[in-house]
């Protein structure tokens, strides 16, 4: 059970929520954490592009890259003291790109990395960037040690591994000795300030710069110069610790998605991955379930629901055309809920049920507030 | 005198009426007279589908159309022909081809072209520098997908005629497509001269030429897609100065009941002699997940002034090319293919 490992005081310090984008991660993640700070657990939840009512529901206002406490005064059931602690703090790819130049760079090259158009770039939108922005948020605050409980909302990424690879692929290629060896000879000697690259020099280069440009060129074997410097053994244990950590036994991973064909896909991918890697793995949330009509369930026969329909039709309480409308919504409905059965039937067949798979049922209306979230968080603890 | 001013009143009031009325499918049927659309949306909206289901209506037109695939996705390959598609395009049926852009292949392409020794050129593409710099260099995959759409747009065939005739982008999700179609600007501004900036202004003859290119944005009734969506026709509009032409709001739920209708269903859902309450229930979920997507709905209506269409909700989780092609003719009703 979900709720159980949650509340474990001996359970997972860190629950990774990971999925494709769109399948409402925010929202299991800011359920999971509410499960977390309710059992008693002091508990943030990290995320990056939360919906606004849901944000709002957080107690994140604009953009304010600092923890925020969410108000869980008037919650149902939290009515005991001591009130619980629960954190939300909306992620920046750039604040944490720039924070970690200030930790690792020697002042006198600061502004140097800052200003190239290179790091820019990188710290904004290089693939990869945001996913690494995320480990990097969690292993700071996982080392300040805070917090009983993170819950990370992963970025959403095509691969939803990219962000486990990423910091060690951010490290491969800016790295990589070849580079260095590469670019660091046709550096004009000279201290910190404007350096040109010659890229006369090499014949391999010079094919380079006409395709990407010169400046392009001086620009990344700039800042390559200055990673060298100043940043490589600081970067390079940090991704290695990282993976230590999200690999060992403090980190629980969950696979989010809903019952549509690519999330689904995704969803297995990276429990696949993640089995291979032998990192923990916790089990897949299905979130947006159709659930099927529930009397026609009780009585167990599948030819129920004709005889329902008909007797529906007896009670003639519509008038035809409202009638025939009405049992078409219900066999959509039904078609629907049949339909997600048998995706997450699919699921389990190919998981071998070996790993626990919540559902969440689809619910009418949108999901705005705390209360909403608990109502979410029952699922956690329960199969259908 | 006052009678000529009020002819002049008469003629300019007709001609406003000339400009502002189009009929209701003029503006979707003159996606198919563009030479690039870019399919646009955020990661699950339904890119994929769209770009099928235009496909589809361009084959019915009798249009050669090729769509292409890009970023990492394999879901068009996958759906059309069960397997990867390849940056060479492979024919799907009589009309309508699949491809998909290899930015690797293309610089591979580009650097055998620009590099003057065959010897150099080989040294670079085998060199470890070079798929290192396509991870690395700001801007080199994208600019080379771009690259990769406008050969495709100038292929001819042996009459040398423009071997397709619409090309059908299924972009990356909004936040990477924005980075792919802001970098042609960006890099003028870097490289103003040279091979390189010719060719980008080429490019960019293309991509800005409203007749030529064009944009559709897929967006979902729902909260952060039509944010999402708000943010793209701001950066489309001021920044791109490629307006969307077509914005398709996908999954919308049927609106079959009226409001008296379902006042009517509630009451008897309330009543505790009622029977069939599963179907009450069933029907009284549909009305309620319309209403809270119409909100939305009106939000994208009035902001791109009704040039939107709405795809139905398919009650299923996973679309089959069948329903696309449904959706495609529901969508592009046949009425319109004698153009």
């Amino acid at each position: 059970m979900l709720s159980a490992a949650i509340c474990d005081p001996d359970g997972p310090e860190i629950i990774v929520c990971c999925g494709s984008g769109g399948v409402g991660k925010t929202t299991v993640s800011a359920a999971i954490g509410l499960v977390g700070a309710l059992c008693g657990k002091k508990t943030i939840v990290l995320t990056i592009d939360p919906a606004r009512r849901l944000a709002d529901s957080l107690g994140l206002k604009g953009f304010n890259p600092d923890a925020q406490r969410v108000d869980l005064k008037n919650i149902s059931g939290s009515s005991k003291p001591p009130e619980p602690e629960l954190y939300a703090m909306m992620l920046d790819a750039k604040k944490t790109f720039d924070g970690l130049i200030f930790r690792y760079a020697p002042p006198e090259i600061r502004k140097n990395i800052l200003n190239n158009r290179y790091y820019q770039h990188l710290s904004n939108n290089m693939a990869g960037s945001h996913e690494y922005m995320a480990m990097e948020n969690l292993y700071e605050i996982y080392n300040e040690g805070r917090y009983d409980l993170i819950v990370l909302d992963t970025p959403p990424s095509r691969r939803a591994l990219d962000f486990l690879e990423s910091p060690q692929r951010l490290m491969n290629l800016l790295g990589h000795p070849f580079f260095i060896k590469l670019f660091k000879p046709y550096f004009q000697a000279g201290k910190w300030g404007v350096r040109l690259l010659n890229i006369f020099a090499s014949p391999i280069l010079r094919g380079v710069g006409r395709i990407v440009g010169r400046q392009a060129l001086e620009d990344f074997a700039e800042f390559m110069k200055l990673w060298d410097d100043a940043l490589f053994d600081g970067f390079g244990h940090r991704a290695a610790a990282v993976k230590k950590l999200l690999a060992g036994e403090k980190s629980l991973f969950m696979a989010v998605s809903t019952p549509q064909r690519l999330p689904m896909k995704e969803a297995l991918y990276l429990y696949t991955r993640l089995s291979e890697n032998k990192v923990p793995f916790g089990g897949f949330i299905i979130n947006r379930v159709q659930l099927p009509d529930r009397e026609g369930e009780k009585h167990g026969a599948e030819k129920k629901s004709g005889v329902d329909e008909n007797f529906f039709r007896e009670k003639a309480r519509f008038d035809k055309p409202l009638m025939e409308k009405i049992i078409a919504a219900h066999r959509q409905m039904q078609k629907l809920a049949e339909k997600d059965a048998e995706s997450v039937a699919e699921l389990i067949q190919k998981t071998g049920g070996l790993v626990e798979i919540l559902q969440i049922p689809s619910v009418d209306g949108e999901v705005s507030n705390v209360d909403d979230l608990k109502r979410i968080s029952q699922y956690f603890s329960s199969r259908f | 005198m006052s009678g000529d001013s009020d002819l002049e009143n008469a003629e300019s009031l007709i001609e406003e009426a000339r400009v502002e009325w189009q009929p209701d499918t003029d503006w979707l049927r003159s996606l198919f007279s563009r030479r690039v659309v870019f399919v646009l949306g955020k990661g699950g909206a339904g890119k994929t589908t769209a770009t099928i289901a235009l496909g589809m209506a361009a084959q019915r037109m009798n249009k050669r159309a090729l769509m292409v695939e890009t970023g990492d996705s394999d879901a068009l390959g996958s759906l059309c022909l069960n397997q990867i598609l390849s940056e060479i395009p492979q024919q799907i049926s009589p009309f309508l081809w699949g491809a998909r852009v290899d930015p690797k292949a293309e610089l591979e392409a580009y650097i055998r072209a620009h590099v003057g020794s065959g010897f150099i050129a080989r040294k670079i593409i085998r060199s470890r520098l070079f798929s290192y710099l396509i991870d690395a260099t700001p801007g080199l995959k994208e600019v080379m997908s771009l690259g990769c759409i406008w050969r495709l747009e100038q292929e001819k065939n042996e009459q040398s005629e423009s071997r397709f005739d619409l090309i059908i982008v299924d972009a990356p999700g909004t936040g990477h497509a924005m980075s792919l179609l802001r970098l042609p600007d960006q890099l003028i501004r870097m490289i103003r001269v040279g091979p390189v900036a010719n060719q980008i202004r080429e490019l960019q003859r293309l991509l800005k030429n409203p007749q030529k290119t064009c944009l559709v944005l897929v967006t979902l009734p729902e909260e952060l897609p039509v944010n999402e969506a708000m943010e793209f026709y701001a950066v489309a509009d001021d920044e791109l100065e490629m307006p969307v032409a077509v914005t398709l709001m996908n999954c919308v739920y049927p609106s079959d009941f009226s409001e008296a209708e379902s006042k009517t269903i509630d009451f008897f859902k309330e009543n505790p002699d009622s029977s069939g309450r599963a179907f009450l229930d069933s029907a009284l979920r549909l009305i309620r997940r319309r209403r809270i997507q119409q909100k939305y709905i009106d939000q994208i209506q009035a902001k791109t002034l009704g040039r939107m269409k709405e795809i139905p909700f398919y009650f299923t989780n996973d679309l089959t090319l069948k329903d696309i092609d449904a959706l495609s003719r529901q969508l592009i009703p046949p009425s319109m293919n004698s153009f």
